[in-house]
């Protein structure tokens, strides 16, 4: 009989505790439920404060606890030492902790994306912006929070702010100075001993490569195994624009592929020569992108594909090597001699199912106000002009010297094209096999096309389907 | 007292509900996804058929390539984990000085985190400056001195190896518990009738360590298919297209990519061949087995 209590006891525990494991996860999709307002948010952003009010609730509610952490997923190099000190400002001032998640830049595409399918992504998200790809790729309307009401949202830049609104509403803040370029930056001093000047065509970009190789020292730090630095040198692709205007659109309508463009295959070709001719020397299938700043400063190589603050990070470096002794010239793949300018940059999102809204955004008004700006300006070297009317402005006579030097400024694949940001890491995969012979230029070309196609069919774009 | 008392066959109905609705439904609903469209663009849901499947096994695509890596990876990683670990385990049954020392070194790697393990071995390996090449270097073995992880012809090995190094103290842990429950009597029996060191591993440690061998392997068979920390930690499916890549690291960039119906008939895929490895794996390595 005693036997018969105890099993039902047990049977009871069993069952209550079964349930209450159920009771938990049907009360998860409430948390959730800040998500589902912002999606329903009408455009006006009035009203939009209104509709936000719920997540604000329960954002406050979060907030209630004494121990509100944010946390704060980007890609390595994204989030810069001076924006984790300005972190700790945040938290004496607000009491907010910010975890910072910095992941490794291979790795966090995946990574992002899965977090952000799977609705567990992290409080706030580092992306790319880009007017094509974060409605594509990031489905912002429904995964971030619209900022459009926020302070400090009149305050940026207009150019850059197209590339972060969706449907006339501003869901990502610019994390860094989208003013700089992807160009190539080299010692001038090592130009000077060498008596090399600065090339304006393909064809003497190679002979200086091939004085400075003859001199002992390796003309270019390349850094595929981050996966993405080496497919900056596709950015060479206006010159594609550059011979057929239209050809961006025709891209983006379906009406032309990137297989066959007689400036695209010239541009892998060319890319895939230097590295045969032993220019980038023998690691850069390993290098990292940051041992570029020492490594150019060792003197071991003379030149990167770098945005304009490698002067400034070379010092930091090596105190001893001075900031104005990089200078930079365009990337002269396919002859090129246009600036090539790309709005769009690496830029803070909110999470939409976030349960710390209230706290992200005051994380992002922070670093928004003109103190953190003018900080973040000052202590990063590759931050000239931060995308902000209330930004100051910090541009080195080499730096003004290099705009000046190109008037003609043409906007990169990476902001015109549909599809290209989102098959970044992909094609930068297939350069790697280009450059381990696995793939022609040919095949990287027709692959991109792929890549493009599977994205659009997937998104449902009218235009391949 | 009733010995021979069966329980009712209700009493697995709680077990069964559990195993029905937290492991079975999500698996079967997972290969009901590989026959539609899902995709993180859009919230309807298209039957599509084969589709999915004809893409997998499309002679355009990479995915034959993954999926005959990762049985590679398994094949290989499964026999040199046990053969490594057989010795090892051989070895470290003997009389030797500071013998638990020696276990527990070689034991130490299966309990860090593969991904740590990964990074550690991402510089170690590095070819510029990594102590693998810069001990090559230092003692005029420039020769040997290789791009382990970023070239086409050795990534896959390097891999591999990491993976073995990092695995095999485990299979040696449970291969020298199975050792020692050998009973010693065999051992002299065998002695007195003159069977040398070789003969009584071929005849007596062999045959009765054959269970726990089964075991071994079938835990190295499921790893082996399932891997994706080591190779995402070291790699990342790299160099080049897919040099690397396998099957869960596959699955995974096609869920970061937000094309869910093919990643989910990449895991259909899986499954079956999990399926199909595991029931004959099993049915070999039982059928000669021995017990004591």
């Amino acid at each position: 009989m005693k036997k018969k209590i105890l099993v039902s006891l047990l049977s009871f525990t069993m069952v209550m505790g079964v349930l209450a494991g159920c009771g938990e996860s049907a009360s998860a999709p409430a948390a959730s439920e800040p998500a589902a307002k912002e999606e329903s948010a009408p455009a006006d952003n009035g009203a939009a404060k209104e509709e936000a009010k719920p997540a604000e609730t329960a954002a406050a509610t979060a907030d209630a606890g004494e121990d509100v952490t944010i946390t704060f997923m980007a890609s390595q190099d994204w989030i810069q030492d001076a924006e984790m000190e300005l972190g700790e400002k945040f938290t004496e001032q607000t009491g907010i902790k910010v975890d910072y998640q910095i992941v490794p830049s291979d790795q966090y595409e995946s990574l992002l994306m899965t977090k952000i399918n799977a609705g567990e992504c992290t409080d706030i998200f580092g992306g790319q912006s880009s007017q094509f790809s974060i409605v594509t790729q990031f489905n912002v309307e429904k995964n971030a929070v619209d900022l459009s009401g926020e302070s400090w949202a009149g305050n940026v830049d207009p150019a850059a702010a197209v590339e972060l609104s969706a449907g006339g509403k501003l869901y990502g803040q610019p994390i860094q100075d989208v003013s700089a370029c992807w160009a190539v930056a080299y010692n001038i001093k090592t130009f000077e001993d060498l008596g090399l000047s600065i090339p304006t065509n393909y064809a003497e970009f190679c002979d200086v490569c091939e004085k400075i190789k003859a001199a002992g020292i390796i003309p270019i730090y390349e850094c595929v195994s981050d996966g993405w630095h080496h497919v900056c040198w596709t950015e060479a692709a206006v010159a594609a624009t550059q011979a057929d205007a239209s050809y961006p659109d025709a891209l983006n309508e379906n009406k032309a592929t990137f297989e066959g463009n007689k400036e695209l295959t010239t541009m892998f070709t060319q890319l895939k020569e230097l590295a045969d001719k032993g220019y980038m020397g023998d690691n850069y299938m390993s290098n990292e992108y940051a041992d570029a700043p020492a490594s150019i400063a060792s003197g071991e190589y003379a030149m990167v594909l770098y945005n304009q603050g490698l002067g400034a990070e070379v010092n930091a470096a090596d105190p001893s090597f001075p900031v104005d002794n990089i200078g930079y010239f365009v990337n002269p793949l396919c002859d090129n001699q246009a600036l090539n300018v790309n709005y769009c940059g690496p830029s803070r999102f909110i999470f939409s199912g976030s349960k710390n809204i209230d706290a992200a955004k005051q994380y992002l008004a922070f670093m928004a106000s003109d103190e953190s700006l003018a900080y973040m300006t000052e202590n990063v070297g590759k931050f000239n002009q931060l995308p902000y009317s209330n930004a100051p402005s910090a541009y080195s006579a080499v730096v003004q010297d290099f705009y000046d030097r190109y008037p003609k400024k043409v906007a990169v694949f990476q902001a015109s094209v549909k599809y290209y940001n989102p098959a970044w890491m992909d094609i930068g995969a297939d350069m790697s096999a280009m450059f381990l012979d696995e793939m022609t230029p040919e095949d990287v070309l027709k692959d991109i096309d792929k890549l493009r196609a599977e994205q659009a069919a997937a998104a449902s774009d009218p235009a391949w389907n | 007292m009733n010995r021979n008392k069966v329980y009712p066959r209700y009493f697995a109905l709680g077990a069964l509900i559990i195993y029905f609705v937290f492991f079975f439904l999500p698996g079967l609903i997972g290969v009901g996804y590989s026959f539609t469209d899902w995709s993180a663009y859009s919230d309807e849901l298209h039957f599509v058929g084969f589709q999915n499947f004809r893409t997998v096994f499309s002679a355009d695509e990479n995915y034959m390539k993954i999926i005959s890596n990762t049985l590679a990876f398994t094949f290989i990683t499964t026999v040199l984990k046990n053969v490594i670990g057989l010795i090892l385990a051989l070895l470290l049954t003997k009389s030797i000085r500071f013998l638990n020392m020696h276990r527990g070194i070689v034991f130490m790697p299966s309990v860090l985190s593969t991904l740590i393990i990964g990074m550690i071995f991402k510089s170690i390996l590095d070819p510029k400056s990594g102590l693998l090449n810069s001990f090559f270097r230092s003692v005029g073995l420039e020769m040997l001195a290789q791009k382990w992880l970023v070239s086409s012809e050795l990534a896959f090995g390097s891999v591999m190896a990491v993976d073995i190094w990092r695995g095999v103290g485990y299979i040696m842990t449970i291969l020298i518990a199975g050792i020692l429950s050998i009973s010693s009597d065999y051992y002299e029996a065998a002695a007195i009738d003159g069977a040398g060191g070789w003969k009584k591993f071929w005849y007596i440690t062999f045959p009765l360590i054959l269970p726990t061998l089964a075991t071994t392997t079938v835990l190295n068979v499921i790893y082996g298919l399932k891997v994706f920390d080591m190779v995402y930690a070291l790699t990342n499916g790299g160099p080049g297209k897919a040099t690397t890549e396998v099957l869960y690291t596959a699955v995974f960039k096609k869920f970061g990519t937000g094309q869910y119906a093919v990643g989910t008939a990449l895991s259909s895929v899986m499954f079956v061949i999990m399926i199909i490895v595991g029931i004959y794996m099993i049915r070999i390595m039982t059928k000669n087995e021995v017990v004591e």
